[in-house]
């Protein structure tokens, strides 16, 4: 493995992880709370994909040697995985009023719930897109990296989806008062915005970015019930890192964190002997550094 | 007669949740003797299961002292389980790959000191973090822990397992031999279904001792030190930090004593878990076991000791219950996701309409004499507190 292979497949990782951190840094700060059911939440997107996948097929064409229909079953994971927070949302945390690490604990219930309903539904084992495995590149394989048209396409669909997340903020008025919210709630309030609407419309944004990461996740490892439960102390790791509540600071964290633990063995390469087993655990010591040193995280301001 | 009217009074003066509780483990325990009697429940089986009750009633008593008396969100339960039940099995076991092969009680205070010394370096960073934070760090600590144990197979044989474990009283004088000395007993109360006990019965009912002694010894050092003023202290962190630190105490220190505490009484757990199986793997640090043991706390009721303990004992139904499901054929799927789905479900409800638990603390928190003293001369509260230290 080149070191230039890690770093494009570090890309690949850091494009998902991305997705996953947006929504629950997104989450966190609006609605107050660590949500340990992202993760799951990003499992409910990947399987409500497959199912949508297995329904419409192909649809004909294909780009990056991805289908149309699974572009479509794209779509329907992320609308599944934003309805069913609403839902949520809707049916438990808001009619809460037990303090944010009430709501944490919860949100531990809620994510055993999704788990547990998937894998009643789906069974424990590991499933597949039902999509051919492609060769790698051939003009890229002469410089030691070996990526297929579906890695490009992960890296190409996250990019669009963080470009159109960047503009809604900055340029619509839905952002505006979100940024307004994340920054104040009780100050937002007061301005007359409708903080219950937004909270809403946080949700959706954030799962269903989520759900588009479980998509891509699904697509560049395997499906599985616990694969959205394992990467969530990843994506802590990574809103902690770029600070919580900065949108992109979760970019950034993501970006750094999915580097890292694809970077591992670099490590072994300069004589460090920590091998790749480890590469969860080096996020993890990073993230309890960061919490130590500089709670607010890269792109935090000091509060 | 007048015992009844005690009985009745007594009976009156609890709450009704109280009531509730006391009910249903009346009725839980008569199904279980029906089970019992009628040869539907294996004697053995049944203690594995009241052992199983007493190792989670253990970790929850100690979660209890760190999240219900100091409010210290530790979501690393499952490492110091761990901890303690590999410390046992590598100081215990003769096919251990390093150690190995000593007396279980030497194994008990490496495994405890062992446990001490991680919460301390666990703690250190962790402990100055704001709630929220302190959870998902110590989360990630403990998934660090349970990667060290899976992949440094020159010290933990990696996902082998150590196997080989004795018996906790192994080669002590008569308890040794004591299940085999025992006479094979077969009890017929109902024909056709007689109840065999034999030596694999009274096996269990040592390991079964073991924890008695365990959970008692814990529960009374618990509720000796949280009447204490250190346990003053601690409950007044919970419930104000910046007002301890303004009388004087040094915050920091007495969360990391309690978290010190607690983390050694999960490692008892782990202690009796390993000498419990005979067998332990990395899939005892699985972060599932923490999340089982939060599930009994808030139910049972944060910061209440008998609450913790009646939450082991509904963790343990659940989790034993499911399996018992598998044999109907008419369930069309695997019924370990089951338990997930009740584990959430669980927890839902009770944060939805019990956040205090179902036995939240009353009167576990005071002096016995303080509340009797108070009901019948009222006017010592002006000038001194019954029964209290006053020299605090």
């Amino acid at each position: 493995m080149s070191v230039l292979e890690l770093v494009a497949n570090g890309l690949i990782f850091s494009s998902i992880l991305v997705l996953g951190s947006i929504g629950l840094s997104l989450i966190y700060s609006i609605a107050n709370f660590a949500n340990f059911a992202h993760g799951d939440t990003m499992t409910v997107g990947a399987y409500s994909a497959l199912v949508t996948f297995g329904a419409v097929g192909g649809l004909g064409g294909s780009v990056l040697g991805l289908p149309y229909g699974f572009f479509v079953a794209l779509l329907v994971g992320a609308a599944m995985a934003a309805v069913v927070a609403i839902v949520t949302e809707k049916v438990v945390y808001e009619s809460l009023d037990i303090g944010s690490i009430g709501l944490l604990i919860t949100s531990i219930g809620i994510a055993f719930i999704y788990r547990g309903l998937i894998q009643i539904g789906f069974g424990a084992d590991f499933t597949r897109f039902d999509i051919v495995a492609l060769r790698p590149i051939e003009w890229l394989i002469p410089y030691g990296i070996r990526v297929t048209h579906h890695d490009v396409a992960i890296v190409i669909s996250a990019a669009v989806l963080v470009g159109g997340l960047h503009v809604l903020l900055q340029y619509t008025d839905l952002g505006r008062k979100m940024r307004a919210m994340a920054d104040n709630p009780d100050l937002a309030r007061i301005s007359g915005i409708r903080t219950k609407r937004i909270t809403l419309w946080t949700w959706v944004i954030g799962a269903g970015l989520a759900g588009a990461g479980g998509v891509f996740l699904g697509l560049f490892n395997q499906l599985a019930p616990r694969m959205g439960f394992n990467l969530l102390l990843l994506i802590f790791a990574a809103v902690i890192l770029g600070g919580i509540g900065s949108i992109y600071g979760a970019m950034l964290g993501g970006f750094l964190i999915g580097m890292i633990s694809q970077l591992t063995p670099v490590l072994e390469m300069v004589g460090i002997p920590i091998g790749i087993e480890y590469s969860n655990a080096i996020a993890f010591v990073i993230m309890v550094v960061v919490l130590l040193v500089r709670p607010t995280g890269i792109a935090g301001e000091a509060t | 007669m007048s015992r009844l009217d005690n009985w009745v009074d007594y009976w009156s003066d609890l709450t009704r949740a109280e009531q509730g509780v006391t009910g249903s483990i009346a009725l839980f325990a008569a199904v279980l003797l029906v089970g019992l009697v009628t040869g539907g429940l294996n004697p053995t089986y049944f203690l594995f299961l009241v052992g199983l009750a007493g190792m989670y009633a253990l970790m929850s008593l100690g979660l209890n002292s760190q999240w219900g008396f100091s409010g210290l969100i530790n979501f690393s339960v499952a490492a110091f389980f761990g901890i303690g039940a590999y410390g046992a099995a590598l100081m215990t076991s003769d096919s251990a790959p390093i150690l190995g092969g000593f007396d279980p009680i030497l194994g008990l205070v490496v495994a405890l000191s062992l446990a001490a010394v991680m919460a301390v370096l666990i703690g250190v960073p962790t402990l100055r973090l704001r709630a929220d934070y302190l959870a998902i760090a110590s989360l990630g600590l403990a998934e660090v822990v349970r990667l060290l144990v899976l992949n440094e197979r020159q010290w933990t044989n990696g996902s082998g397992g150590v196997r080989g474990i004795p018996r906790f009283f192994d080669g002590w004088p008569v308890l040794s031999t004591f299940p085999q000395a025992m006479p094979g007993l077969e009890i017929v109360i109902i024909l056709g279904s007689p109840i065999e006990l034999g030596t694999p019965f009274y096996q269990m009912l040592l390991n079964i001792s073991l924890v008695a002694i365990f959970v008692g010894a814990s529960y009374l050092v618990l509720r000796r030190a949280h009447r204490s003023p250190w346990g003053r202290v601690l409950r007044t962190i919970r419930s104000d930090e910046d007002l301890a630190r303004a009388l004087g105490k040094n915050t920091y220190s007495f969360k990391m004593q309690s978290f010190v505490l607690g983390s050694v009484i999960m490692a008892l757990a782990g202690v009796f878990y390993a000498h419990l199986n005979l067998f332990v793997s990395p899939g005892d640090l699985n972060p599932i076991t923490t999340f089982y043991v939060w599930v009994a706390v808030i139910l049972g009721g944060s910061g209440s000791n008998r609450g913790a303990l009646f939450g082991g004992i509904v963790v343990v139904t659940i989790r034993e219950g499911t399996r018992f499901l598998n044999e109907f054929a008419w369930i069309p799927f695997d019924t370990a996701p089951l338990r997930l789905l009740m584990i959430g479900v669980l927890i839902v409800l009770v944060m939805k309409f019990r956040p205090q638990g179902i036995l939240p603390p009353q009167r576990e928190l005071i002096w016995p004499d303080a509340i009797e003293g108070s009901e019948t001369e009222p006017e010592r509260h002006t000038n001194q507190q019954p029964g209290g230290d006053t020299n605090e």
